[in-house]
């Protein structure tokens, strides 16, 4: 079974998120890493693929520095990777990058394409959906468990209530949550091993891509506005010497909570 | 997922991706490449398919860079000829200096920078940005980065060092192992380099193990908090450099302030303060806030916004503590080697001087076939020629004579100064930081000090801020299912001797609030919790405990500060 995992480039979680003030965009020039959520969609495309064989290749749009993002799942153990990158796709939104990842597996073949729940920097997890409409494959989201017999699969999908199970024939795109399993650590051998493994990075030229359809200029969602946070403020500690629930309350019908 | 340990062969490890490892990894790839394209047009014997790796507990080049820091360039330049065209980042050359002498409201200015402190033609700069500047470099030469690697032990066959064991991951609080669980490689290195900074926890070991440090003095730290600034107009210009001494350490304390001005509006706030304090209600986070309030600083800085924190330790115990620098198997470079200046404040020239030259020695013994302990050890030999150890020799016992605090020392430091680095019976003796403190009833005559006494304030979250948002702004995390990174082996004496005597003092010295003591209104049960993802790695609890019972041992790799700006 082949599989192909897109993953994203983000700005580390832990970094103070800067945005320039001319385009709402998010100045990343800070820490980047691979977006967490896509740890695990890469370490379940290589469960599948230590069960069931086949090679894992992993896709991403991205500024030419995340190859950086990239090589981290070939060290994981992913055994290639494409990575578009071309100055006229900066600023592209969800519906862009959908049409940009979708485009890139169209050069190749595979039986599975997974992705991360949704981005830590944009939020949107819309893309899967995107992509999936794009390549004319059922697309099965937030999915907590994948099974697969054959080419059908048996998935749980994540509601608030519990989980439903799914049948479904593979090709199909698939997005997993945090938790469905424990992503592995790259190892010294695997990051070693990772810059020999083949990494074609393909300009939008070489896509054959319609220019019109990506960038800051053609993106169909506009940021008007945008702030930061109010800046934490320190809590109320409640110390328990066993009238902890009294003063929680009273703090709650303080503040008109309750 | 591997369950079996591997092992990983190279020729030359770095333990520690600090600038003294990274320059030396990149002079050493310079000098192979070099050689390389000689031998291929005289013929002579290659040195194919070297491999030289550098392990890092950071998570990124530069994430664990902390400095003030003002570079004397000399060393860089000899290293990167072209560092300026080269983009450097250099946050600005050095072309106004002053220094003052702090008191609460007032400030004294020195009509001139003394010597020592003369900084002109240095540049400021950032060791978080240097060292992802040099990390770019050595990629590019092919040199093997690993971040988020922490060596945790060392390997010796018989009394050599072959190499290094990095940290097992996927381990959970109570130590058992998680389904990720990935053991520790063993890397095997024909030369192993240390060079893991102020205090590093393998060349501590290493040290002791071959006994390295006799003859020598026990190391000595300060330690430096410090604070990026960005602030709404240019008041500091790129490159200009302030030092203060004075307000608000208390007389006998040693250390000092500094105020560097960088790019883009930003500033580099801090202050160094000497571990081997006595005072044990000291806290050097509180210390820099109350720094911050002296009306010099608060006009700097007023609507300005904090950027980033951080803290670290510098070994100042000068030439006398320098331990033996080679051994079987291996060296030591840069802060490891407590090669520092404490009165210039300078340890990059240094790290890079001695990065240098160890990749010099190495080079030599890779030529010609031979890395005996002959060869490395002409390393040690080269270092203490070195004009920048020479520098040493004269201000050999500054920090000695400092530790009877500012006053008396910086009689004895012009005293030094005067005759050339020697002091009346040349060798001033020292004892070991954590050995400095007094019992609180000796120190403050009684055994609940007030709050004036100690000189504590309140923080108002605008210019000063408590540990907690302050660490936030050091982007400090740790991989929370794992077992604790600090240890504490003898619990009893936090709750009986540490408690009676000194109060307590983790909780004060750790400019990161790691240590908290709890007490359990209804039992009074008292319970030492330690908030371990704060940490920032400074290394202060490993050397100023009273009791040496705290030992701060790596973390899974990749966890710490994300330092960027620092
Ligand atoms: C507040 C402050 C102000 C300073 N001001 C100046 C100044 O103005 N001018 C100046 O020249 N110098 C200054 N210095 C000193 C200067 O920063 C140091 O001398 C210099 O950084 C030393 O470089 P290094 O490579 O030896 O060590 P470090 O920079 O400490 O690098 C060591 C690296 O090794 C890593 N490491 C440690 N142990 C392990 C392990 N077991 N496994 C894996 N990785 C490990 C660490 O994470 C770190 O990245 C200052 C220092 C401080 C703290
Ligand atoms: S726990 Fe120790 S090393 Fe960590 S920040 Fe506190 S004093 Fe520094």
């Amino acid at each position: 079974m082949n599989i192909a995992v897109c993953v994203k480039q983000v700005t580390d979680t832990e970094a103070t998120a800067k945005l320039e003030p001319s385009s709402w965009r998010l100045d990343r020039s800070v820490t980047c890493i691979l977006n967490p959520y896509d740890e695990y969609a890469v370490e379940e495309a290589l469960r599948i693929k230590e069960a069931h064989g086949g090679e894992v290749t992993v896709v991403c749009m991205g500024p030419e520095n995340a190859t950086d993002a990239v090589r981290k799942a070939l060290a994981m153990g992913a055994d290639s990777a494409v990575l578009v990158s071309d100055p006229a796709l900066a600023g592209s939104d969800a519906q862009a990058t959908a049409y940009v990842l979708a485009e890139a597996l169209k050069t190749f073949s595979w039986d599975l394409v997974l992705f991360g729940l949704r981005s830590t920097d944009g939020e949107t997890g819309c893309v899967p959906g995107a992509v999936a409409e794009k390549l004319g494959v059922p697309l099965l989201s937030a999915l907590s468990k994948v099974d697969i017999q054959g080419t059908t699969l048996t998935v749980h999908r994540e509601t608030d209530e519990g989980y439903v199970a799914y049948e479904c024939p593979a090709p199909a795109v698939l997005s997993v949550i945090k938790g469905i399993n424990e992503p592995r650590y790259p190892s010294m051998k695997g990051i070693m091993s990772a810059k020999k493994k083949p990494l074609d990075i393909k300009d939008v030229g070489a896509l054959g891509l319609d220019t019109t359809q990506v960038g800051l200029e053609s993106a169909k969602t506009r940021v008007l506005s945008a702030r930061s946070p109010e800046p934490r403020k320190a809590g109320v500690k409640v110390e328990d010497d066993g009238s902890g629930a009294e003063k929680i309350a009273d703090f709650l019908t303080g503040a008109k909570l309750v | 997922m591997t369950q079996e340990r591997d092992v990983l062969e190279v020729d030359v490890l770095y333990v520690g991706g600090g600038i003294a490892s990274l320059s030396s990894a990149l002079h050493l790839s310079n000098l192979v490449k070099a050689h390389n394209e000689q031998a291929a047009a005289t013929g002579a014997k290659r040195l194919d398919e070297l491999t030289i790796a550098v392990i890092d507990k950071g998570f990124s080049p530069g994430a664990h860079g902390i400095s003030g820091a003002v570079m004397a360039p000399g060393p860089l330049k000899d290293l990167v000829p072209d560092f300026v065209e080269k983009g450097a980042p250099l946050e600005g050359e050095v072309k106004k200096e002053s220094i003052f002498f702090l008191t609460k409201k007032r400030k004294l200015k020195a009509p001139f920078a003394p010597p020592p402190l003369n900084n002109h033609g240095n540049y400021v700069v950032s060791m978080s940005r240097l060292n992802q500047w040099m990390a770019d470099l050595l990629e590019k030469n092919g040199v093997d980065l690993f971040w988020e690697f922490a060596g945790v032990e060392v390997l010796y066959d018989e009394g050599k060092v072959i190499g290094v064991r990095t940290g097992d991951k996927g381990i959970d609080a109570k130590g058992e192992k998680k389904p990720n669980y990935e053991p520790g490689t063993d890397i095997h290195a024909g030369v192993t380099v240390f060079g893991e900074g102020s205090r590093g926890n393998l060349t501590k070991e290493l040290i002791a193990h071959l006994g390295l440090d006799q003859g020598a003095n026990p190391p000595a730290f300060e330690v430096g908090v410090k604070e990026v600034w960005e602030l709404p107009e240019p008041r500091l210009q790129p490159g200009e450099v302030v030092h203060t001494l004075g307000y608000p350490l208390k007389r006998d304390t040693f250390g000092g302030g500094f105020i560097y001005g960088m790019k883009d509006n930003m500033v580099s706030v801090g202050q160094l303060v000497s571990l081997d304090y006595s005072d044990p209600y000291l806290d050097p986070h509180r210390e820099f806030q109350k720094f911050k309030l002296h009306p010099m600083l608060a006009a700097l800085l007023s609507g300005g916004k904090l950027v980033q924190y951080g803290a670290k330790t510098v070994p100042v115990g000068g030439l006398y503590s320098i331990p033996q620098l080679s051994f079987p198997g291996g060296l030591i470079i840069g802060d490891a080697g407590n090669l520092f200046n404490s009165q210039k404040i300078k340890g990059i020239d240094l790290a890079i001087r001695s990065g240098m030259l160890a990749a010099r020695t190495i080079f030599d013994g890779l030529v010609t076939d031979d890395l005996s302990e002959t060869t490395l050890a002409r390393y040690a030999k080269a270092v203490g020629e070195s004009a920048e150890v020479k520098d040493l020799r004269k201000v050999r016992n500054f920090h000695q004579g400092m530790t009877k605090g500012l006053y008396l020392g910086m009689s004895k430091a012009v005293l030094q100064f005067l005759l050339g680095g020697r002091d009346i019976n040349d060798r001033l003796d020292s004892k070991p930081d954590w050995r400095h403190m007094k019992r609180v009833t000796e120190k403050y005559g009684t055994a609940s000090p007030s709050k004036e006494a100690i000189g504590e304030i309140d923080f108002d979250g605008k210019l000063t801020f408590d540990k907690e948002t302050d660490v936030y702004y050091s982007g400090a995390t740790h991989e929370e299912a794992q077992p604790p990174h600090l240890k504490v082996p003898d619990l009893n004496i936090c709750y009986g001797k540490c408690t009676e005597y000194y109060h307590n003092p983790c909780s004060r010295f750790c400019p990161a609030g790691v240590y908290e003591m709890t007490t359990d209104e209804a039992t009074g049960q008292r319970t030492l919790q330690i908030n371990f993802s704060n940490c920032v790695h400074c290394k202060t609890c490993d050397i100023k405990d009273p009791f040496e019972n705290i030992q701060w041992v790596p973390p899974e790799g990749g966890g710490g500060p994300k330092y960027t700006v620092m």
